[in-house]
């Protein structure tokens, strides 16, 4: 628990980090033992959204050649950047702005 | 005539042939008197002197006896007159038995009816019950034990390649100045449609209020008049345009309501696509069904002790405290009185909170100038409810200062005005006046401090919730300004309405001290009453003016596309509230 608690915290420190947010296969949202934000309805719609769509890349790169597999999903927004890192059991979703020059204030870790 | 009565005695029984009963008579008397008189009887059916027959003897008269004739004249003398009835001599008709019966037979069978027997029948059935459930967030599944070392695993994988690619793109200059462009750029502000009821301009009447409904398709115009002094019967008129329909014609409004006295102001529902309220000079308010042209009424105030006495500037639609799907009515008039209507049956709007303003209970935060005697009274002309809090409001007086104000408010209001409801004193902060009536407040809906206020002196002043002085203060126009409004999509951009006749549209972000962009919306300079936003279709703005025409405008592109730091720009305006 500590060490996945730890690794987020991480993530959520770097420079622009605005959310980490890790989603299991089948797009629900996992938690550490912070729930302070679990409830947050938002983040769980933002996760199916993503979940959707990332399956439809992963999809989209597999079908054009199977031997091929997507490891790494970035998209570029007017307001932010979404990177995505796939696996087999999870995927990480953090998103960043980039132009920021003060980190925004993160509401809490988010899993 | 004996020949009469002859042939009368023997053609009465066969009326149809004469000749030949005569014959048949002459037949049997000739049997008699044919010892007698054979060439004679012969000769009387030759001949038409019957007279010879009485002269044949009285067995020819006997015969007539028998036959029921009724001479009894001696023979050789002519018959005296009698009077007899006479048979019917009819004619054969020549042409029915010619026509006969002309008749054909058809006959026609319809082809044999296929018939087809077939059963059905149910074998079992089953019941089912089905119930929505409140919508459950969806699971937010806890790490259990198993799953830590498997989510370990994953980030530690992970950690190093997205760590990496963060700090890529924190100095990356990749995407400096990239700009993708999704719609069709506009580069000026055009006029979409110029909308008037020539009716109501030919009686020279004010727009004084517009709305969009909830669609952001239709938009609706209140006339009236904004310079009456005294007490105004005049007629006035709501219309509404659909600008989605191909067959918009903009002399002829899709809706026109008649109103007994002046509007004021409209406000359309926030769900119900054909709702709209309107505040009246008379004091009332009213709602109407758009979507029933022959009796559109829905609910009115009626004019009850609750009613207010005065015009009602502004009415808005609030969401009821625990069933936010419903909404009531708030008019705020200048008698000082804001005041909470809810519909009930059988079309009354009933009073359900009611808040009046008094000099006395003014938080006296601020120094206003003194109130002439006997005036108590604060008379409200604009009204704008917080987007971040819902029971917090701002009210623009003829006083020219804002007062900050809460549906909570519990203080009872010094005020002997008749109510149905205990009336309350609202006002919870005073702002620094204007140099005079304030008549459009409008509150951001991107930042929970920030709110402008429009008066007749010309001025808009940017306004911070936490503080009197107003932030900014900026001169607009030499006439009065009418309205102002914030814009939807932009944070930093407001519209307003000027009594030159043009609507100014200012962006913060570019100059703070002149309008980026000046419609000239009347050309003889005739004032613009009011304006509106559509939420629907952020490009649109629509304006009134005093010449009875709604112009529908267009903005371009830049009015419409947030920039990147908008919302931060804003806090920092915000923020900079002296201390």
């Amino acid at each position: 628990m500590t060490e996945v608690e730890e690794t987020l915290k991480q993530l959520q420190s770097q420079k622009g980090m605005q959310v980490p947010l890790v989603v299991n296969t089948e797009g629900i949202p996992t938690t550490t033992q912070d729930t302070t934000t679990t409830d947050n309805p938002t983040t769980t719609q933002d996760a199916s959204l993503m979940y959707s769509f990332i399956l439809k890349v992963r999809s989209t790169i597999h079908d054009t050649d199977p031997q091929n597999d997507l490891i790494f999903l970035q998209i570029r927004s007017k307001k932010n950047e979404i990177m995505v890192a796939p696996d087999k059991d999870y995927f990480l979703i953090v998103i960043q702005n980039p132009t920021e020059q003060a980190a925004l204030s993160a509401p809490g870790v988010v899993p | 005539m004996s020949w009469r009565s002859l042939t009368n005695s023997k053609t009465a029984p066969i009326a149809s042939r004469p000749q030949s009963s005569a014959l048949e008579a002459q037949g049997r008397r000739s049997r008699w008197s044919a010892t007698a008189r054979e060439g004679g009887a012969v000769a009387m059916a030759t001949r038409a002197r019957p007279w010879q027959l009485c002269s044949a003897g009285s067995a020819g008269a006997v015969a007539l006896a028998t036959s029921g004739a009724a001479s009894a004249e001696g023979p050789g003398r002519p018959g005296q007159l009698q009077d007899e009835t006479l048979g019917v001599a009819s004619v054969p008709s020549q042409w029915r038995g010619v026509q006969g019966i002309r008749g054909k037979t058809k006959g026609c069978q319809t082809a044999s009816i296929a018939t087809a027997e077939a059963c059905a029948q149910t074998q079992k059935h089953a019941d089912a019950e089905v119930q929505t459930e409140a919508p459950v967030p969806a699971g937010v599944l806890p790490a259990s034990q198993h799953d830590s070392p498997r989510l370990a695993a994953f980030l530690r994988r992970v950690e190093a390649i997205v760590i990496r690619e963060l700090n890529k793109n924190w100095q990356s200059h990749a995407f400096d100045g990239f700009e993708v462009n999704w719609t069709e750029q506009q580069q000026t502000v055009t006029c979409l449609h110029t909308l008037g009821y020539p009716p109501a301009q030919g009686q020279g009447l004010h727009v004084t209020g517009v709305s969009w409904n909830t669609t952001g398709s239709v938009v609706a115009c209140a006339y009236g008049r904004l310079d009456d002094g005294d007490w105004s019967t005049l007629r006035s008129f709501v219309c509404a345009w659909n600008l989605d329909r191909r067959s918009l014609n903009p002399r002829q409004p899709s809706v026109v309501v008649e109103v007994p006295s002046a509007v004021m102001s409209l406000a359309f529902h926030p769900t119900q696509p054909s709702h709209i309220a309107g505040g009246l000079y008379s004091g009332e308010v009213l709602v109407w069904d758009l979507s029933r042209p022959e009796d559109p009424l829905l609910w009115r105030t009626g004019l009850t002790d609750d009613t207010h006495t005065d015009p009602v500037y502004q009415v808005v639609w609030l969401p009821e405290r625990r069933h936010s799907h419903r909404f009531q009515v708030l008019s705020v008039a200048t008698d000082g009185k804001v005041l909470l209507w809810q519909g009930v049956g059988a079309g009354q709007l009933q009073l359900t909170r009611g808040f009046a303003l008094v000099m006395q209970q003014l938080p006296r935060n601020t120094k206003l100038r003194k109130p002439h005697r006997g005036e108590t009274e604060v008379g409200a002309t604009a009204v704008a409810f917080s987007s971040f809090d819902p029971s917090l409001f701002v009210l623009g007086t003829e006083g020219g200062f804002p007062l900050k104000c809460s549906l909570a408010a519990e203080e009872a209001a010094l005020t002997r005005m008749p109510a149905s409801v205990p009336l309350r004193a609202p006002a919870q902060f005073t702002f620094s006046p204007h140099g005079g009536p304030v008549y459009s407040v409008s509150c951001s809906p991107f930042h929970r401090n920030l709110f402008l206020s429009a008066g007749t002196d010309g001025h808009v002043h940017l306004y911070s919730m936490l503080q009197a002085q107003p932030l900014t203060s900026l001169q607009l126009s030499h006439k009065y300004l009418f309205a102002v409004r914030w814009s939807p999509v932009r944070p930093l951009v407001f519209a307003a309405a000027s009594g030159e006749g043009d609507v100014q549209l200012f962006d913060l972000q570019k100059s703070s001290q002149k309008p980026t962009v000046l419609i000239k919306q009347t050309q003889d300079e005739s004032p613009v009453y009011c304006l509106e936003f559509n939420c629907q279709q952020t490009q649109l703005l629509a304006a009134g003016d005093a010449k009875g025409t709604v112009k529908v405008w267009q903005l371009s592109t830049e009015f419409t596309e947030q920039g990147p730091r908008e919302t931060e720009d804003l806090d920092q305006l915000a923020a900079e509230v002296a201390i």
